[in-house]
């Protein structure tokens, strides 16, 4: 078969031992960033370029995206331990995960945070080659009419967020959607909501608003705490996952793979929406849903595995199309243009060696990763062991780093200060905070999309209902933001309201 | 029913509302823009308007569902206060000097009480960092007041 010699050529450019070599050293490094708190994949690859230079494409392009996978992986290490996401997409594996950790159980949340992500990122792999430049060409026919209707689709994601009140959570999501307003308007160059306030014509960056509503809420909550006599982490109850629990989860990552994957195609924020999405999705057809945010494994594993399914699915327009979709794509974009070779629709035929050689070196990365990983969670649980006087400082320390990386902005330490005092209060009044940061990451897209749709059909909403594959997403988002009503109604629900 | 509800409702829908009137303001529709920059903002202001106002004059009705032990703390206060400190200080300072004094501070605000420990260990934590960052990953921090020994 073709695409069995093609790989054959693959692994022959990847297993040159240069090339193992900057595998390894992008996975650890990647692994590094991805533990350290407020580096996400995309900041942390754009940061470490310069090792790169003077480097063959493939060898360049085969160390940044170990340093990619790495920090996919190690992205999850601190949501659960500390509740402090490393980036975006950690945001709904904190809801369970951290829980988890919470009641002793962080090392089998973090083996299958590691074993869901590998056996997503081999799917990924297997389906990127077979089915990567069809399924690109779909993504193509994706208008402005459709990415409304699939924003549209992933803020209904909103009702498996909600907690306990579905209003609170609905408030929780309309203010991430404001962030998403204040800034410069692109299309009319109008400032939004910058009351005056210079630092603000940037808008909210996620990595900021996610440190700041996550990280800094959570030590003020636990500072408070501490004197109270409450002893929050130190347990640990085992630290290997029982086979048990790895059935329990098995569904959870291969349908979280697959969706991943999808939704990791489709330009944007391909991994938060895809571990959103697919939270929901084990949520609602779970016998079970009141287990989710109580520290349900399944509620680790899905959103791990897709987001590390969408990473790979995200290479699927940058490979075949020769357009970035993604952060990450963006800055691999940047990357492979520095080391001289030009991302087209015709990278396949034109630098097969950096194609292939990439693809190999993905499957060979993703088994670096586990072995790397599997016996390194001995070591991060005892992060858990820290006197919290200590970790708590230490944990700011090395976030604020993430946060002034950003913009090299101290206002930005202010304005993360500010979103945890904020994040504080809306959590002591018992508000999730995960639909905010669903609510920034989608706002801005969704409003742009809209927008263009609306100028394309020049005000008509008909646009719309022309487009059968909007309309399924709007009527499915409809369905999914109603029915929890229409359930609770009939008193179905009953028992999870309490 | 807590009052707490009422008065989260009450804020929720006046900050909606001075966003409703910011949006306002905003320029009509422009030619090959039906919507314009305004639309979608009022959109999500009245939407919160009435999430608050139905939360002002409903809230819900949760016995121990909040986090944390109700009251404000001072701990929490002081901690947020001197994160600010040290955020706004940064680049004065510079990250290692800076670092030292926030680890150092709040550990002893979070109870923390051997001078020894205090000194060595946010000395200690903070040039690991330092290094970790600046030599390892070769990424760069604020140099600050330690500026002059950069070569």
């Amino acid at each position: 078969m073709e695409i069995m010699e093609h790989l054959a050529y693959g692994f022959g450019i990847a297993l040159q031992p240069i090339n193992v070599l900057y595998a390894f050293i992008g996975c650890l490094v990647g692994t590094l960033i991805g533990v350290l708190p407020g580096l996400g994949p995309a900041g942390g690859m754009a940061l470490l370029i310069p090792l790169t230079y003077g480097k063959d494409p493939a060898s360049a392009i085969i160390l940044l995206s170990g340093i990619y996978y790495g920090a996919m992986y190690g992205g999850s290490t601190t949501t659960i331990l500390l509740n402090v996401p490393g980036e975006a997409a950690s945001v709904v594996t904190a809801l369970d995960g951290y829980q988890m950790a919470r009641q002793g159980r962080a090392g089998p949340a973090l083996a299958i945070a590691a074993i869901g992500s590998f056996i997503a990122g081999t799917i990924g792999i297997v389906l990127l080659m077979f089915l990567g430049p069809p399924l690109a060409q779909t993504a193509l026919k994706f208008g402005p009419t459709e990415m409304f209707a699939l924003m549209v689709f992933g803020l209904s994601m909103v009702t498996s967020l909600a907690g306990r009140s579905l209003r609170k959570g609905f408030v929780a999501l309309t203010l991430g959607l404001m962030m998403a307003t204040v800034g410069v308007d692109l299309p009319t160059g109008l400032l939004r909501f910058t009351i005056g306030i210079p630092k603000l014509m940037e808008g909210f960056d996620v990595i900021v608003v996610a440190i700041g509503l996550f990280a800094v809420s959570e030590i003020l909550l636990c500072s408070e705490e501490l004197g109270t006599g409450e002893v929050i982490y130190q347990k640990v109850e085992r630290v290997w996952l029982s086979l048990k629990e790895f059935l329990q989860s098995v569904g959870a990552i291969l349908r979280g793979s697959v969706l991943g994957f999808v939704i990791g195609i489709l330009p944007g924020a391909a991994h938060v929406t895809a571990s959103f999405m697919s939270y929901t999705l084990e949520k609602k057809f779970s016998r079970h849903p009141e287990t989710f945010g109580q520290g349900e494994i399944r509620g680790v594993a899905a959103p791990e595995s897709a987001n590390n399914a969408a990473a790979v699915g995200a290479m699927i327009p940058l490979l075949t199309l020769g357009l970035p979709a993604s952060a990450v794509t963006s800055v691999l974009f940047g990357a492979l243009l520095m080391v001289g070779v030009k991302p087209s629709p015709f990278l396949f035929q034109k630098h097969p060696d950096v194609v292939w050689g990439l693809i190999a070196s993905m499957y060979i990365g993703n088994v670096m990763l586990l072995i790397l990983n599997l016996p390194l969670i001995q070591l991060w649980v005892k992060i858990l062991k820290t006197p919290p006087r200590w970790l708590f400082p230490i944990v700011l320390a090395i976030s604020f780093i993430g946060v002034y990386a950003v913009n090299n902005s101290s206002l930005d330490l202010i304005l993360a200060t500010l979103l945890g005092v904020l994040g504080y209060f809306l959590r002591k009044s018992d508000y999730p905070l995960a639909p905010v940061i669903l609510g920034l990451v989608l706002g801005d897209m969704m409003e742009q999309a809209l927008r263009q749709a609306l100028m394309i059909s020049d005000g008509s909403l008909r646009i719309f209902l022309d487009s059968p594959i909007a309309m399924t997403l709007i009527v499915v988002a409809v369905a999914i933001m109603v029915a929890p009503k229409l359930l609770y109604r009939r008193g179905m629900a009953a028992e999870s309201e309490g | 029913m807590r009052p707490e509800g009422r008065l989260g409702g009450v804020l929720i829908l006046t900050f909606a509302i001075a966003y409703f009137i910011v949006g306002l303001s905003m320029p009509r529709s422009s030619l090959g823009d039906p919507l314009g920059a305004r639309a979608f903002p009022l959109v999500l202001g009245g939407l919160l308007a009435l999430l608050g106002l139905s939360l002002a004059v409903a809230p819900v009705k949760v016995g121990g569902g909040a986090e944390g032990s109700g009251r404000p703390s001072m701990k929490a206060a002081a901690l947020a206060v001197l994160l600010c400190v040290y955020g706004y200080t940064l680049p004065l300072a510079g990250y290692l000097v800076g670092t030292i004094l926030f680890i150092g501070i709040t550990a002893y605000l979070l109870g923390e009480r051997s001078w020894r420990l205090l000194i060595g260990l946010s000395a200690g934590v903070s040039v690991g960092i330092y290094l970790l960052f600046t030599q390892v990953l070769d990424i760069p921090l604020p140099a600050g007041l330690l500026e002059f020994m950069k070569g």
